[in-house]
């Protein structure tokens, strides 16, 4: 037995999913974040049931990945029960997929969710007349009280029946339907994709296309926005008389502080300021417990030992990548999700898109941008993973290149580390404000020569909400673990090659080859190449092996000023750690991955150079 | 002189002196109405007495106020009623046109007025494409989705506005619109708009925020 949530982002799908299969899940109110189907079995009556939170769509008859992906999963029948999840708050646009998904004909359930939230608005539900209308059982939940979520599966699978509900389209329409069901044997759903033009049976593409030229042509609109405008009139006609409006308590509209220029832009700047500091804060402590922990109680045992040297080697490079991987996820990694789930589940990151999109624009971006960017801050790896929700590639390319460059949390510790510890304060702040001078550069130059076309932001505003502490952990955690799965073997094997090369020697060649640029171009020692070298890992290697490689902790006995100054920057900007050079290759293939790790080492080289040219 | 004929006259005159920029002569007026040169000189002399035109030397025809009037009044009648007949009849256009040529002369002005709002509603873009300059119709490309239309743009408008979506251009971004519930028709209000053009506007009771470039394709009618 296989029950699917179906619905709009933000119909509180993921949330009735996370209360019904208890797992640890997301939910996630930001347009299509939610891509990859998350599953969950529940033993109901001694029989096992799973449960598909599919993500969350406006239409079924669109070109994005996830409305394809839902429009197949309908198509082969994936599920026997759908379940469509309604938000109670907008009956009427919600209804506008309930009207399509009856077209493929499955056995269904309408679930209409955040009945709180409507009574608190004054809006008043007729469960009878709604469910005469839409042919199927209709049940009134809330879901972040728990209200009537066990009623759910009884429903589903006692009584889910096909949708009575046929939207009457206009009558030419609907002569096209008929006789391309007569001629090509066509189902109804089949036939209505292939007037929009969608679909993989040319010869109903075809037939199909020249019926809607016709229809075109008579109605002088396109046939996509009669057969719109078709299923907006009918969801009115319902949401009009099942849904009746008493009387509304006044609330106080936070809208009115947050998208206006002012005070909305201090306020996005404020909390992103206050995000990354409290991230800073927090991560950099925790950071200290758990690397004095694990040395103590793991990396000192392990090398006391005292293992045959190879063995030894290969032992310690994977505790080595193990401590790093635990070292900046836990603090770091983890206390930014946190802070990030937070500010998603209040629904404030479409605001923020908002107020970004002028700035975004002149980055050759447009607001929805902001999301990766943000996330960038805590770790570029997932920042590239959430680039999906950019429509088109050039964006995705820009931005792309752009995030690789954006100060993530361990090339903040290095900053820390090696600029405030050493230098002072001030000149770490000054390699931030150089790091930004050079994105915006990059993207300035990028929105000039990258190809394709650019896609405005088309961004539905989430509702306010409270969010809830353990939807915020498990959202983080689930994040976390993504993190984890992707970071954690990359970096395991690669600590384990250099280990090896170390051993075998070949990093002592690397230090002599690249000597002539990191002495004389950057004025650096020469093991400073082996700690940029580390560096590919995970940045704040860069920081640790240099403390090791010249044998103090206090490197300002060790090195100039100019030159930790130098060695910070360098290995700030040059080539994104190895992680995410495998996640840009998975997300934009090869060549993109590729052109930003040359590009990066470049500008970091050349930047590093320009620096020491103007000291000296 | 028959009315009709009359009419007849002052919108061929106002229509010559519109395409070719100055007002024709009666050899010019005669070729146009396809009439022999005397008959048009006879009828012109009519005319004068009744006000509508006046006869510069040199046999140059040009209308009078009053005139004028009457003959714009007349071409926007025709155009009227040829579109509705060739666009949302079908009939063909030459057929249209005859037809309009009948009808022109009796029918009023309320009339038209309705018939231009229902062509109007059936399509915003139709105007400018039957307009004053444009005076051929043309059957071939004629959806919404790729014609900018003369009416102003949600980005035109100011917050706390609310409009009525009339049509909306480009492709790419319109489905997504569409889906939304920004469909002809449907009712929106402004509720937010930056100093660059990006919106936050309320439909069907949701928010949705908007670029500058997606905002300018929205065309819209603004209701009191």
């Amino acid at each position: 037995m296989k029950i699917a949530l179906l619905g709009n982002p933000g119909a509180g799908k993921s949330l009735i999913f996370n209360q019904l299969t208890g797992l640890g899940i997301e939910v996630n109110r930001y347009p299509g974040s939610s891509v990859c189907l998350e599953c969950g079995n529940v033993c109901y009556k001694k029989e096992k049931i799973e449960i598909v939170d599919l993500p969350g769509i406006y239409s079924l008859d669109g070109s994005s990945e996830e409305e394809i992906l839902v429009r197949k999963f309908l198509e082969q029948g994936g599920a026997d029960v759908i379940v469509a999840v309604l938000d109670a708050t907008k009956l009427e646009r919600n209804l506008y997929l309930f009207t399509q998904v009856t077209e493929f004909s499955p056995k269904l359930i309408a679930v209409v969710n955040m009945i709180d939230e409507a009574e608190r608005q004054g809006l008043i539900i007729d469960i009878d007349k709604l469910s005469s209308y839409l042919g199927v059982t209709v049940l009134l939940t809330a879901a972040s009280e728990g209200r009537d979520i066990d009623r759910i599966l009884p429903l589903a699978l006692g009584s889910s029946r096909i949708a009575t509900l046929q939207v009457p389209y206009d009558h030419h329409i609907e002569a096209a339907l008929k006789s391309l069901e007569k001629t090509l044997g066509a189902p109804r759903y089949k036939s209505l994709l292939a007037l929009q033009g969608t679909g993989d049976d040319s010869m109903l593409l075809d037939a199909a296309g020249a019926v809607a030229h016709e229809i075109e042509l008579r109605h002088r609109m396109s046939v996509r926005q009669i057969i719109a405008t078709n299923r907006h009139n009918l969801s009115r006609k319902i949401a009009a008389s099942a849904v009746r409006q008493g009387d509304r308590k006044k609330t106080y509209d936070l809208d009115s502080l947050l998208t206006r220029v002012f005070p909305g832009v201090p306020i996005l700047i404020a909390i992103l300021f206050f995000l990354l500091l409290s991230v800073f804060v927090i991560g950099s402590w925790m950071q200290e417990l758990i690397v004095q922990t694990f040395t103590t109680y793991i990396i000192l045992p392990f090398t006391a030992l005292e293992l045959p040297p190879l063995l030894e080697r290969i032992g310690f490079s994977v505790l080595i990548a193990l401590e790093a991987g635990l070292g900046i996820a836990f603090p770091f990694i983890f206390t930014f999700y946190i802070g990030l789930s937070l500010l998603e589940d209040t629904g404030y990151m479409t605001r923020a898109a908002f107020l970004a999109d002028r700035a975004m624009h002149r980055l050759g971006l447009h607001g929805e941008a902001i999301i990766p960017m943000v996330i960038g801050f805590g770790c570029t790896v997932p920042a590239v993973m959430s680039l999906r929700i950019l429509k088109t590639r050039r964006e995705q390319t820009i931005a792309a290149f752009l995030i690789s460059m954006v100060p993530c949390s361990a090339r903040m510790v290095v900053i820390a580390g090696v600029v405030a510890a050493f230098v002072g304060i001030f000149w770490a702040f000054s390699i931030y404000f150089i790091v930004f001078i050079l994105i915006i550069l990059t993207a300035v130059v990028l929105s000039r020569i990258t190809p394709g076309e650019q896609f405005g932001m088309i961004v539905e505003m989430s509702a306010l909400r409270r969010p809830q502490a353990r939807l915020v952990l498990a959202k983080s955690w689930l994040r976390m673990k993504e993190f984890l799965f992707i970071a954690m073997p990359i970096l395991i094997i690669t600590s384990i090659g250099l280990g090896l090369f170390q051993y075998f020697g070949v990093t002592d060649a690397f230090q002599q080859l690249v000597a002539p640029i990191t002495v004389t171009l950057l004025g650096l020692p020469e093991y400073a190449s082996t700690a940029l070298l580390f560096g590919i890992f995970r940045k704040e290697l860069a920081f640790e092996t240099l403390a090791v490689l010249s044998g103090t902790a206090d490197l300002g006995s060790v090195m100039t000023s100019a030159q930790l100054y130098i060695f910070a920057i360098v290995s700030v900007l040059f080539i994104p750690c190895i992680s995410t050079i495998a996640v840009l290759y998975r997300q934009l293939g090869a060549r993109i991955a590729i052109l930003i790790s040359v590009y990066t080492v470049f500008l970091g080289i050349t930047i590093g150079a320009i620096i020491n040219l103007l000291i000296k | 002189m028959l009315p009709s004929l009359r009419e007849d006259y002052l919108e061929a005159i106002q229509q010559f002196s519109e395409k070719n920029a100055h007002p024709p002569r009666y050899d010019e007026l005669a070729a146009a109405r396809g009439k022999s040169e005397s008959e048009v000189r006879s009828d012109m002399e009519d005319l004068v007495s009744s006000g509508d035109v006046s006869i510069v030397p040199e046999g140059v025809i040009t209308l009078t106020g009053q005139g004028k009037q009457t003959g714009e009044s007349v071409i926007k009648k025709h155009e009227t009623l040829q579109c509705f007949l060739s666009e949302i009849l079908g009939m063909d256009t030459s057929s249209a046109s005859d037809e309009a040529c009948t009808l022109e002369h009796a029918v009023s002005d309320e009339t038209i007025n309705r018939l231009d709002q229902l062509i109007m509603k059936q399509d915003g873009t139709w105007h400018r494409r039957w307009g004053r300059q444009g005076k051929q119709i043309s059957t071939t490309q004629c959806t919404v989705d790729d014609y900018d239309c003369q009416c102003p743009s949600i980005s035109d408008c100011t917050e706390g506005e609310t409009v009525i979506i009339h049509c909306i251009h480009g492709r790419a971004c319109a489905k997504r619109l569409l889906d939304l519930g920004m469909v002809p028709g449907e009712r929106a209000s402004i509720k937010r708009k930056l100093s660059n053009g990006a919106l936050v506007v309320q439909v069907k009771g949701c928010d949705v925020a908007l670029s500058p470039e997606i905002a300018s394709a929205i065309g819209v009618e603004r209701s009191s």
